[in-house]
């Protein structure tokens, strides 16, 4: 077994505590999947980094 | 007459026109130039460092083993024995293993073991471009049961065969990362003997198409733009004509798609990273990808792709099997088109789809 975690270990772990998060922001790109542009869901995609960040420093 | 003045002027480039005046007829220039798509270092070193991590490296060859046990399923077709036999892009020899399996046989009577298939090759050779892939079994038991030579070449795309050298020609899980396929189908068709069948698999178009289309959007809507993280494949539809071109006849081309479940799709790019199969297409954005763009990815992802209450995330790989035999002395022929006097109807059951 290895010791060490990989970076993108911890980053799932802390991604997938923000499930309720994650679910809105997709919903939110997903609604209207044919003209996606930039920032086009910023506030739900910042309120999941908060959540992610939150959970990664738990973690 | 010419003038003085004219000569002059124009020494310098009478010697040139002098030194290409032969070029009267548009002509190829030396070396065959052909497009780029993969960059072929970059995929070696993911698959030499991949495989240098044994244990993660034996952890992913799930899919390769199912698709080799699954191509030398299709030698059984063929009542032959083949004494000299070609692995072209061996990976870590998984065809080598899975003709060493022994395979259950739904004809046979339980308690009968059918021989492994490796009975009847004589000779395997094994070509990869990376050692540590190709070295990484070396010592397991599979190498004792069959006879097996394993070639590291610089480059896949030139063979460094003589014409006319094998009896069949095995492919699994390589060429998709062929910059010049029709080229390195004709150099297939050369090595193999005549009436000489060549066996493949590779991923096809829409392999993967969950994972490029989420991050498609995660890039749109995180950067505003898009840059390719997968890597682009051959269609099913172009396969057909691309054996046509190198000689091949009688061909068969079939379509599987193999869903694997994933807890997510970190697991997912991790999985494939370890199998050495991450993106290797030129000009890819150097450095990783952004976190807000994996996080975005992951996101999108389950939303598009997941159904309810199901653990984990489907990730669809597309297998292309094809075979396609060179040409060769009293092979049988097609028939002619419209040359047929029984009716698939007939044999079919009437051939109506509304009944159960």
């Amino acid at each position: 077994m290895p010791t060490k975690t990989r970076p993108v270990e911890k980053f799932a772990k802390a991604t997938a505590q923000c499930s309720v998060e994650a679910a809105a922001y997709g919903k939110c790109v997903v609604s209207d999947y044919n003209s996606v542009h930039k920032d086009m869901c910023a506030k739900e995609f910042m309120r999941l980094k908060d959540c992610f960040l939150a959970a990664s420093k738990k973690g | 007459m010419i003038s003085p003045h004219i000569i002059r002027s124009g020494l310098p480039r009478r010697c040139l026109f002098a030194a290409s005046s032969v070029r009267s007829y548009a002509s190829q220039t030396p070396g065959n130039p052909m497009l780029e798509v993969f960059n072929r270092k970059t995929k070696h070193l993911q698959k030499d460092r991949a495989a240098r991590n044994v244990e993660e490296s034996r952890k992913v060859d799930y899919l390769k083993d199912e698709v080799a046990m699954r191509l030398c399923e299709r030698l059984l077709d063929i009542k032959r024995d083949f004494p000299n036999v070609l692995d072209l892009g061996a990976n870590s020899c998984n065809i080598a293993r899975a003709l060493t399996t022994p395979y259950m046989d739904e004809g046979t009577p339980e308690g009968v073991i059918t021989p492994p298939l490796s009975s009847k090759i004589s000779k395997l050779t094994c070509v990869e471009t990376s050692r540590a892939l190709l070295h990484r079994d070396e010592d397991m038991d599979f190498n004792k049961e069959i006879d097996i030579h394993r070639d590291v070449i610089p480059d896949l795309e030139t063979l460094p065969y003589q014409p006319n050298t094998f009896d069949a020609v095995l492919s699994s899980l390589s060429i998709h990362w062929i910059n010049d396929l029709p080229g390195l189908l004709n150099q297939v068709n050369a090595i193999l003997k005549p009436d000489a069948p060549f066996i493949c698999a590779m991923f096809g178009g829409d392999t993967l198409f969950e994972l490029r289309g989420s991050m498609q959007l995660a890039d749109l809507e995180r950067r505003g733009g898009v840059s390719p993280h997968v890597s682009p494949l051959a269609d099913v539809k172009d396969v057909g004509s691309l054996l046509n071109r190198a000689g091949f006849k009688m061909l068969t081309v079939d379509v599987e798609d193999i869903v694997v479940e994933f807890p997510d799709t970190f697991a997912l790019m991790q999985d494939l990273q370890a199998m050495g199969e991450s993106n290797a297409i030129m000009h890819r954005e150097a450095g990783p990808i952004s976190r807000d763009v994996l996080l975005a990815n992951e996101a999108i992802y389950r939303t598009l792709h997941m159904d309810e209450d199901a653990p984990g995330i489907p990730a669809t790989f597309r297998m292309i099997y094809m075979i396609g035999w060179k040409e060769g002395k009293n092979q049988p022929q097609p028939l002619q088109r419209g040359s047929g006097d029984v009716n698939l109807k007939d044999i079919l059951g009437g051939g109506d789809f509304s009944k159960p």
